[in-house]
């Protein structure tokens, strides 16, 4: 009876864990908290009706104005109508209404002919007590500068220095006056509870979000899964998720891209993938600036039990006899065929742009060579873009096409890259941001010195082959520290970024930051390596080209187009500065070369070589 | 059953236990890099002499950490062999059963850390810690001793309880891959699935009690036999297809080996529990007198 009653007790103790715990989650739907635990750093708080809306989220683009209000639940019986109003002559005057969507408590608003001239304050209404107010601001066209603000990683765990305040980071934003706030991705990490985690984010963050156009890119742990190969929305059930697919149900995919996506420009091509998860790749032309919104992580292919295993995981090549060739399999896609067609014509479209930067989740290469802690040096990882290597190179060379400046952040590895295909720099550049809290370190650190490094760089910076032996130079990268160093921000390099798009000389200058300093001090210093200013025509310019001859107009800043006069393939669109133009071009060939004010429309040459004569063109 | 029969049975879901385990290791990555990367431990290897470069490697080179985690999977292969010929007189093989539990036991809690320290995640693994201790006690004392009983109740409820605590999703949140191979392998919506999780959650729970009342312990046991195969195989059904290499089987296979004991152990039950009318091997049933059921309502 005795043991009877002992095996009685385990089982009811077992059994008492789930009712206990029925209990408390009956009890946070009651008051409104998340479930689980931990500190209650994502307990959704109880707010006053007052209080109701938590944050907007907006762009504008070609006149038309998205905006997506974030409220906490409303209570039964309250209205689920939401207003969006703006300011004219001192009144509040209702441009549109909507209804919110439950199912995460998002209201989207559209408003055609959005009058971008001119800075206008709005307001979200919820019933006659909740207002949340912000500005739309006036288009930058004018603008010599564009900057742009960079995050990645918003890990909220104190054991990565995450419960930290973000106050440093909303008070820098404001001293440099960004124009526009990029979130890679990982802007949640927790991976059942989307909304709450989103909630907090808006706290966070909203202060500086609801004043300016904010791209966020929502990437793997913000769709509730460790690593994401989308593979057009299949289903994955291997454990890390690399057979491709999404963990979370469709709905919950569609409830997080909805709240982080629902306000960009509205998707180029919006058919959607499996398990009625939509697509969100699209442009935002923003004070002369044309941002690519790339999806990079939805249609790639998952590697398990396609590739050769090559490592302990299957998405891991820990073996450096391996041959890179025999990863590169047949059917494995990186960006889908439509973004593909997408970036096509983005790179040939130069209306109202003068340079152009693609943001996506990752950058293009295996861009570190340790993984978590120190002892996981891995050769290649193939969630990072470097992998599958044909996508990877059609994606650069779909970019390069229009000198695409690459902006990317997952990685929590601070880096630059000039990326190559065929040779070392004949692509594109890419900044990777560091994680505004470190959950997971990885280091870029090659065996090998690096060839053709600058004087006195370290020898982790110059031409490398990444892991997959695509080509790659390092010209920068804020490692962590060896060993584990406590919860302290900046010895796991956390940081951010910013990207600074000067159209008068259209230079880019790439700016890391750790935290918690003020980057208006002059004794506040970057992370090593940082900061770097490069061309725009750096992204297309490979060290074996020539010159063909000087291009002058009688126009500013013309477009210029080079077709292969053999292929008929484009080779480049781009924008001149000012009003000549030496266009680059590899040796030995001839090219079509076309002209115009905003689009190539004008036929200047059919068989322009490296070496031609200078011509003169006109264009008025 | 034989008793013989019963000890093969609990031989084999040892073995394929400590073999499912050892192909990770051997194969795959095994899951210790919470527990090994952390401050407490490096401290703990500092004491002992071992440097940095020594604990962790020197990138090109192995450190202490990759070669501990090849040196398991040995032990682990062992320890397969032994669940196959140990015999009750040699106190060695039994030991090193018994080893096989902790290295288990070390591995669970491993897996306990990675998950975020979620409750449900060790006790689930009961039944793979204890198989071992259950093979064990079946040697040392014989199939039918009380002990051997215990052990397997005891295996049984925690790895159901764990299961069902996941399976119901109210505090802990239900893996996502749980609703993913539900999904894929009976063709339904999630809204299906939930309600089909949360009913086998409440069932693992019902086992969990059923095992206690005489008459229904033996349909208990039968079902979660049942259901813990059919969770077992979920993985490689769920996922493998002809595109893949080797048809997926090297990602999915061993899933299904390594959790033999969550239907070994009932059907060894159901099988012990046969001759129960005529001779109960352990007082652990509660009467229909007890409970105020009746076998013929």
């Amino acid at each position: 009876m005795k043991l009877q009653k002992i095996l009685s007790f385990i089982c009811a103790a077992a059994i008492a864990a789930g009712s206990v715990d029925l209990s408390a989650q009956q009890k946070a739907k009651g008051k409104g908290k998340g479930k689980g635990k931990g500190p209650g750093l994502l307990a959704i708080p109880e707010v006053e009706d007052k209080d109701r809306i938590c944050f907007a989220l907006y762009t504008v683009h070609d006149k038309t104005l998205k905006l997506t209000a974030q409220l906490y639940p409303i209570p039964e019986g309250q209205p689920r109508e939401v207003r969006l109003e703006v300011k004219k002559d001192g009144e509040w005057s209702e441009v549109a209404k909507t209804t919110v969507i439950e199912r995460g408590w998002t209201a989207p608003f559209r408003v055609e002919n959005w009058d971008d001239s001119k800075a206008t304050a709005y307001r979200v209404a919820h019933g006659t007590e909740a207002f949340y107010e912000g500005t739309i601001r006036k288009n930058p066209t004018d603008k010599e500068e564009i900057i742009v603000a960079g995050y990645t990683g918003n890990s909220i765990q104190p054991r990565h220095g995450g419960d930290i305040s973000r106050q440093d980071l909303i008070d820098n934003v404001k001293r440099i006056d960004a124009d526009v706030l990029f979130f890679s991705g990982d802007q949640v990490y927790d991976h059942h509870r989307h909304y709450a985690a989103w909630l907090k984010f808006g706290r966070d963050f909203g202060e500086i979000i609801k004043d300016r156009p904010t791209v966020c890119l929502p990437d793997d742990h913000d769709a509730g899964q460790p690593n994401l190969w989308g593979e057009s929305g299949k289903v994955s059930t291997l454990q890390g998720a690399s057979d491709g697919g999404y963990i979370q149900p469709g709905d919950y995919v569609q409830e997080v891209e909805r709240a982080q996506t629902s306000h960009l420009p509205d998707p180029v091509d919006p058919e959607k993938i499996g398990q009625g998860i939509g697509v969100y790749f699209t442009n935002l032309n923003w004070g002369g600036i044309d941002f690519a919104v790339l999806e990079d992580r939805k249609f790639k292919t998952g590697p398990a039990g396609r590739v050769p295993k090559q490592g302990p995981r299957p998405d891991h090549i820990r073996n450096p006899e391996y041959d890179p060739a025999s990863v590169d399999i047949d059917g494995a896609v990186l960006l889908g065929e439509r973004q593909l067609k997408f970036l096509d014509s983005w790179t040939q479209d130069w209306s109202k742009s003068e340079m152009k930067v693609a943001l996506s989740a990752t950058i293009f290469c295996g861009g570190a060579h340790i993984h978590g802690a120190a002892d996981g040096r891995l050769h290649a990882d193939m969630d990072s873009n470097g992998w599958p290597q044909s996508g990877r190179n059609r994606a650069l060379a779909a970019l390069r096409k229009g000198y695409a400046f690459h902006y990317a952040g997952d990685q929590h590895l601070a880096t630059i890259f000039h990326h190559g295909i065929d040779e070392h720099r004949d692509a594109i550049w890419s900044f990777c941001v560091p994680s505004i809290a470190n959950l997971y370190l990885r280091w870029w650190e090659p065996l090998e010195p690096g060839a053709n490094r600058e004087d006195g760089s370290p020898e982790y910076t110059g031409d490398h082959l990444d892991g997959f032996a695509n080509k790659v130079t390092n010209y920068a990268a804020a490692n962590p520290e060896k060993k584990p160093a406590g919860n302290l921000l900046n010895t796991r390099s956390a940081g951010w970024g910013v990207v600074r798009l000067n159209k008068d000389t259209r230079e880019i200058t790439m700016e890391c930051w750790p935290r918690n300093v003020d980057v208006t001090d002059d004794s506040a210093e970057q992370y090593p390596g940082w900061p770097r200013t490069i061309s725009q025509f750096d992204n297309y310019n490979p060290p074996s080209w020539g010159k063909l001859g000087e291009l002058t107009f009688d126009v500013e800043d013309p477009v210029v187009q080079l077709i292969d006069a053999e292929t008929k393939e484009i080779l480049y669109t781009v924008r001149a500065n000012g009003k000549t133009f030496t266009p680059g071009a590899p040796k030995g060939k001839a090219f079509i070369v076309k002209v115009g004010k905003d689009a190539p429309d004008t036929t200047v040459s059919e068989k322009a070589e490296v070496g031609s004569e200078p011509q003169s063109v006109e264009l008025k | 059953m034989p008793d013989t029969r019963l000890l093969l049975l609990l031989r084999i879901g040892s073995f394929l236990c400590f073999a499912g385990w050892a192909w990770v290791h051997f194969y795959w990555q095994a899951p210790y890099g919470k527990l090994l990367w952390n401050d407490g431990t490096f401290s703990l290897a500092e004491k002992l002499g071992i440097e940095w470069d020594d604990f962790v490697g020197s990138g090109a080179n192995d450190g202490f950490i990759q070669k501990w985690s090849g040196w398991i999977g040995w032990l682990y292969l062992l320890c397969a062999v032994l669940s196959l010929t140990a015999k009750k007189a040699s106190r060695w093989q039994l030991a090193g059963l018994l080893g096989g539990c902790g290295l288990l036991v070390i591995l669970s809690f491993a897996k306990y850390l990675g998950a975020q320290q979620q409750l449900p995640m060790f006790v689930e693994h009961g039944g793979q810690m204890l198989m071992p201790a259950l093979l064990v006690a079946a040697l040392a004392k014989g199939v039918r001793h009380r002990t051997t009983e215990i052990v397997a109740i005891v295996a049984l409820i925690a790895t159901f309880a764990g299961h069902g605590a996941y399976a119901l999703g109210f505090h802990w949140p239900t893996p996502a891959n749980f609703f993913g191979m539900t999904r894929v392998i009976l063709g339904i919506e999630q809204d299906a699935a939930k309600i089909f999780l949360l009913v086998a959650g409440i069932l693992d729970f019902v086992i969990c009690v059923g095992i206690f009342i005489s008459w229904a312990r033996r349909p208990c046991v039968l079902y979660a036999a049942i259901w813990g195969l059919l969770t077992a195989l979920a993985r490689p059904v769920s996922g493998m297809s002809t595109d893949l290499n080797f048809w997926g089987a090297d990602q999915f296979v061993h899933e299904a080996i390594l959790r033999a004991p969550h239907y070994v152990i009932p059907l060894f039950l159901f099988f012990l529990w046969k001759r129960e009318s005529d001779a109960p091997v352990a007082d652990l049933s509660i009467s229909p007198e007890q409970t105020n059921l009746s076998t013929e309502s």
